[in-house]
Formats: C-alpha cells, sequence, structure tokens
C-alpha cells in the first residue's frame, strides 16, 4: 500500500539550542580585534589563525558554543565549517560549559602506577561527582586527562588549562580545593631538575618563587 | 660502587658536563644567556666566511645528530631533503614541541630552562636552509611555557636576533609559536603539518614527503625541540667534539626522563649510550622501596615494553636497543616495580590510544577500540583466552596498514606486552572450558 502522503508530518525537533550569548555580547574589544590581525599576519592564510583565534574565544567566553565559533569564523574570514571542525577535533576547546575550574587529572602512563586515580577518585569524593561532571555550584569539572607531559612528578593535573600541580597527594589536592574555594589562584610551578641540587641550591631561576623537586612517587593504591 | 660497567657507551659519564642544560643561573633570559656565549654560533655562521648554508648542513651531517623525537633519523640528512632554493617559492621549518607521547617530558624542561638554545638552534637551521619562517608548534597544555617563550621572543626580536636583518647581516628569518590545543595526533608530523595550516589534524599520505610539500603545499623540514637544540653546540664545538659524545653510531648529549617506581625520577643529562641499569639503579636513585624491578618501557608509551631480566648490558642507543628488543624513541623511560598489575597498565595504554586516534583510518579507528574492550574485558576478568590470540590477530592487521604510524605505536605495545607478560594475562582470564565426553563441561584452571 503507497504511503498516505497527504498526512501531516510531525513537527521538527528543534535542532538549534538557544544561543548562549547575545548579539551584543558577540563583540570583539579594539584590544581583541588588534590581537586578532596580529595573529592574521603571522600565517600565509587566514586559516593557520584559527586556533589562536579559538583559543583567543575560550579566554573570552570561557567555552565555545556555535555563536562563539561562527564569530571566530567571521573575524578570520574562513567557512563556518571548518572552523567547527577544528574546534571538535582538539581537547581543550569547550564545547560545552564547564565549571569555573576544569582539573584535569593526568591517569595515563607514569601517572597510573604512580597513584593518578586514588587522586581523582579522591576528588570525586571530595566534590560529590563523578569524573566528566561539573558541580552544582558551578565552580568545579573533574575531568580524566591523557598524558600531560610531567610524567617524572606523577601524580599530576591541570588547572583550566593553565597550571600544573605536580606530585599530588590527597593533603595537597583538599588545600587546592579549599584554597580555589576562596578564589586563591595557583601561581606557576617550576620543577626542578634533580641535576641541579648541588649546583644551583636546586632551582635554577630566580623570577620563579613557587618551586618543586621531583619526589619519589607515591605507591598506588588503585589503578583504574 | 663497582666502576662504569665496561659495555656502557656512555664513557666516564659521572663527571659528565651538561651542555643542553648546563648549570647555569636564569639561563632562561637572554642576557644570562649573552653572557653565557649565547648567539655565538648564529653571529659565526651569519658572519663571516667560514660558514656558508651548505657548511652547516655538512657539519650537522658530520656530526651524525640524529633526531630526538622518537625515530632517530639523521638530522643532517633530513635537510638535504629539501629542494634547491627558489626565491618565488617560501620554505619553511617546523619545530615540533608538541610531545605529547606518554613518558616523555624533557622537551617542556629545555623549553623552561634553555628556551634560547632553541631559538638559536631554529634560526641556524633557518639559515641552513635558506627558510624565512619557522613555527614551533608547541602543545596546548604547556600554556604557561608558551607565554614564557613568547616573552623572551620578543626580547629577541626587539634585540635584532630574529626578523629582518639579522645583526646587520642581511639574513631574515621570524620564528612564530603555534599554541596547539591537546591533540596526541599533532605530534606526527604531516598532521602537525594540517593542525598549522588551520584544519583537523588528519595525517597526509607520504609521499609527497613534508620536504616536497609541506604546510601550504610548500618545501617543509620539521625537526624535534631537542634536536634543534643540539646544532648551536654543534657549530660552537664542531662535528667531531659532538660525535665524540656517547655512543658512536647515535652520539650527542640525551635528555633522559625518567619516571615512574624509582626514587629519584626526573629529567637528567647524560650522553647517549648510558646503561638502562645505570639510569635506574644510579642516576634515578633505585627502585622505590627496595622493590624488585618488573619492567622498563624505553622511550615513551608506543615502544616495547621490557621485561627485568632483558635490560642486563642494554644501552640507550638506536641499535643496541633494538638488538635488546625495543626502541629507543623518545628516551622517555617508565619504570615499574613487582606489584604493578600489567594488565590494568595495557589497558589505560590502550584507552589512550583509542581517545588518540584521529579516526581518518579504519584500522586505527576501529582497531584502537576493539584493543581498549578486549583488554579492558580481559582486566575485569570477563575475558577468555583466546582473546589474547585474537589481541595479536588485531595487531597484526593494524600495523602498517594506515596513513601514520599511531596503528602501530598503538598495537606495538599490546602485541609486546601480551606476549612478554603472557602469564599474567592468561591469569585474568576466566577458566578454559573444555568438553568432558559425557555432554557436561568440566572448567580447568588456565596453564600457567
Amino acid at each position: 500500500m503507497a504511503a498516505d502522503i497527504t498526512k501531516e508530518l510531525s513537527p521538527l525537533p528543534d535542532r538549534t539550542p538557544e544561543p548562549a550569548f547575545s548579539a551584543d555580547e558577540l563583540v570583539w574589544t579594539a584590544a581583541e580585534q588588534e590581537q586578532m590581525e596580529v595573529y592574521k599576519k603571522r600565517y600565509p592564510t587566514n586559516d593557520g589563525a584559527i586556533m589562536r583565534g579559538l583559543w583567543l574565544a575560550q579566554d573570552k567566553y570561557g567555552w565555545l558554543p556555535p555563536e562563539v565559533i561562527r564569530l571566530v569564523a567571521e573575524t578570520l574570514e574562513v567557512p563556518y565549517a571548518q572552523v567547527y571542525g577544528v574546534a571538535t577535533f582538539y581537547t581543550q576547546y569547550f564545547k560545552e560549559r564547564k565549571g569555573k575550574y576544569v582539573l584535569d587529572v593526568c591517569t595515563c602512563f607514569s601517572c597510573q602506577v604512580c597513584g593518578g586515580y586514588d587522586m581523582l577518585h579522591h576528588l570525586e569524593e571530595k566534590l560529590e561527582i563523578h569524573v566528566g561532571e561539573t558541580t552544582e555550584d558551578g565552580l568545579f569539572t573533574l575531568q580524566e586527562a591523557e598524558c600531560l607531559g610531567a610524567c617524572g612528578s606523577a601524580p599530576m593535573l591541570q588547572i583550566t588549562n593553565g597550571s600544573y600541580l605536580h606530585n599530588l597527594t590527597t593533603k595537597k589536592l583538599d588545600t587546592l580545593i579549599d584554597g580555589l574555594r576562596e578564589g586563591k589562584r595557583v601561581p606557576f610551578v617550576s620543577v626542578t631538575l634533580p641535576q641541579d641540587a648541588d649546583d644551583l641550591d636546586g632551582n635554577r631561576r630566580s623570577d620563579v618563587k613557587a618551586t618543586d623537586t621531583y619526589h619519589a612517587p607515591p605507591v598506588a593504591k588503585t589503578v583504574k | 660502587m663497582e666502576a662504569t660497567n665496561p659495555t656502557s657507551k656512555a664513557g666516564d659519564w659521572r663527571n659528565y658536563k651538561r651542555v643542553l642544560l648546563p648549570p647555569v643561573k636564569d639561563l632562561h633570559q637572554l642576557e644570562v644567556y649573552e653572557d653565557n656565549g649565547g648567539y655565538k654560533a648564529l653571529r659565526d655562521v651569519l658572519s663571516g666566511d667560514k660558514w656558508d648554508p651548505q657548511s652547516v648542513t655538512a657539519e650537522v651531517k658530520k656530526s651524525n645528530l640524529r633526531g630526538r623525537g622518537g625515530a632517530c633519523f639523521p638530522t643532517g640528512l633530513k635537510w638535504t631533503f629539501m629542494p634547491p632554493v627558489d626565491p618565488d617559492v617560501p620554505r619553511f621549518l617546523c619545530c615540533n614541541g608538541d610531545e605529547s607521547e606518554p613518558g616523555t617530558f624533557k622537551d617542556r624542561q629545555l623549553m623552561e630552562y634553555n628556551p634560547h638554545l632553541l631559538f638559536e638552534g631554529i634560526l641556524i637551521a633557518n639559515y641552513a636552509m635558506t627558510i624565512k619562517t619557522c613555527y614551533l608548534y608547541v602543545r596546548g597544555e604547556y600554556a604557561q611555557w608558551i607565554e614564557q617563550m613568547e616573552a623572551e621572543l620578543e626580547k629577541l626580536y626587539k634585540k635584532g636576533y630574529v626578523g629582518e636583518n639579522i645583526m646587520g647581516t642581511g639574513f631574515s628569518t621570524d620564528i612564530v609559536i603555534h599554541k596547539g590545543a591537546g591533540a596526541y595526533i599533532c605530534g606526527e608530523e604531516t598532521s602537525l603539518m594540517e593542525s598549522l595550516e588551520g584544519k583537523r589534524a588528519y595525517p597526509r599520505i607520504k609521499p609527497p614527503f613534508p620536504a616536497q610539500k609541506g604546510i601550504w603545499g610548500y618545501p617543509t623540514t620539521i625537526n624535534n625541540v631537542e634536536t634543534l637544540a643540539c646544532v648551536p653546540l654543534i657549530i660552537n664545538n664542531g662535528a667531531d667534539w659532538y660525535s665524540g659524545i656517547g655512543a658512536e653510531k647515535h652520539p650527542g648529549p640525551v635528555l633522559y626522563g625518567i619516571s615512574g617506581h624509582v626514587n629519584k625520577p626526573g629529567v637528567y643529562e647524560y650522553p647517549s649510550g648510558m646503561l638502562i641499569t645505570d639510569l635506574i639503579y644510579e642516576v634515578a636513585g633505585g627502585m622505590r622501596g627496595g622493590k624488585k624491578l618488573k619492567a622498563v618501557v624505553p622511550g615513551g608509551s608506543s615502544v616495547p615494553i621490557m621485561k627485568a631480566d632483558m635490560i642486563d648490558g642494554v644501552t640507550m642507543d638506536v641499535d643496541t636497543i633494538r638488538e635488546a628488543g625495543s626502541m629507543m624513541g623518545t628516551a622517555g623511560m617508565l619504570v615499574m616495580d613487582e606489584d604493578t598489575d600489567m594488565v590494568s597498565f595495557l589497558r589505560r595504554i590502550t584507552h589512550f590510544y583509542h581517545h588518540e586516534s584521529c579516526g581518518q583510518c579504519t584500522p586505527c579507528r576501529e582497531g584502537t577500540g576493539w584493543l581498549e574492550n578486549l583488554v579492558t574485558r580481559i582486566d575485569r576478568g570477563e575475558g577468555n583466552l583466546r582473546d589474547l590470540d585474537l589481541l595479536i590477530d588485531l595487531c597484526d592487521q593494524m600495523e602498517g596498514r594506515t596513513v601514520c604510524a599511531l596503528a602501530d605505536a598503538a598495537a606495538w605495545p599490546v602485541r609486546w606486552t601480551v606476549t612478554r607478560f603472557r602469564e599474567e594475562f592468561e591469569a585474568k582470564c576466566k577458566p578454559a572450558v573444555f568438553p568432558t565426553g559425557d555432554g557436561a563441561t568440566e572448567a580447568a584452571v588456565p596453564a600457567t
């Protein structure tokens, strides 16, 4: 029997989500506009500046909803689809709203065998969320990260694509969370080289106060 | 303590004087770097009659410097692959600072503590290949180190070491720091180029090689951070000095990144050809808590794992370690003690590769997922013995069947961990079930 084409179709689902930012918010300041021009000049075509443009947008808006991605595309005069493709390829671009502090706990390779999962599970209990979730107050998002390139100071975590925190212990995590709740920022920490211990009093930089040395890693209780 | 093992190729490594990360306070600042002979190599190369682009390349070739990014390809030879200079065709250098191989953390220390050595190396390489622009690709996670390097780079521009007419010699070149955004695949050279061009980082088919068609289709050379940092040292001290350090066929200083269950993990600079046992027991202070060594992954997560009884007399240089059944890789060494669960360890590695596969080629996109699922099943105690053979079979179907080497890198740790620690995997599998002939089945303990 032929399909009844006269029957009214059910309405299409509304696939366009409510924009997170209004048109008034989606403008660059003069300084940002200038920065974009600097990025553009660094590459033979504007495509090269997409990644930097997305970084600038993420720093400004906190995450990258479609309308922000479109703003970057229009600024750089490249197709929206290409910028969208780039934004969705790389893990550090946030495609959904995250907490104010994104805690990327490394559990990969060296961090796994040195207790990365202990740290992750401790944070899960302390923040009362599962990995991948955001706390109700919107302050913390907990994530499991792939190798962050600080294997000698495992276990470690990164805070919102910025500061590294090395040689984690549960005590250190408690201090971190309590500090962040009070709005204390985490400074850049320089990890000194073990070979410098005798030569340079363990620190080869006079412009960085916060330093850490490599420690013998803790014993991992859980590995998954 | 006994004398250095005679099979070590690192010579008198206990009295080795560091050159990549020399003990100088505040060396990361331009002024201090200049006071310590910085940019002398660049000045020599650009001014005076001793050097021209060909002779710089020849010197690097003679020094036998081999790439420090994992493949150990001779750097000087790579430079000669660039086509003859055509003033109408731009040429590019890419410095690969993506450093995402698990277990590798050496470049970050170099970029923090001696970035000017890297910049100087880049400038000399640009001169040697007549390149106008170098893109220094640094992974996005290193945001704070990128900021620091950009500040130092700005000083360089102000002082005239980079940019137009460098030091009045007429040579002009630029350095641009490109910030990645978290993708392991960007460490692969062709996908790094795609990423630079503002695309999803899908690796390209080779040939054409980057030297023929690189970024934006123009000739491009891609070198690792540590590799380029060696170049000023070669110019200052000569190729013979460099090739005299460490192992004959793989000479030079190496940044060993030792992590895992040792008392003193960290980045150490020593000559190539160090005994693995020296690195673990002497350099890194031995095993944590006096435990027994179980396994070593000598060069980042993708190289074959070595059992404790395989490392005696093995030195860290490309040929020796290949003969011993592993690879030099990035010299980022993970040490594991007797309590490590190899199945769980492998499960996390397979998860990593599944997460990081770019999804372009089917054997890798699907295969890495299958590897993870199978190893996870075994880890949960729900696996069957035949899964182990299925894993090896999967590896056979992944290796060498994709555009880039990520599928190989994902398959090797599975193949070698399952082969070399098979009894542990068998112990975690469900007992095999044999028919008994009377209609019932009988469970048998897996063979150990």
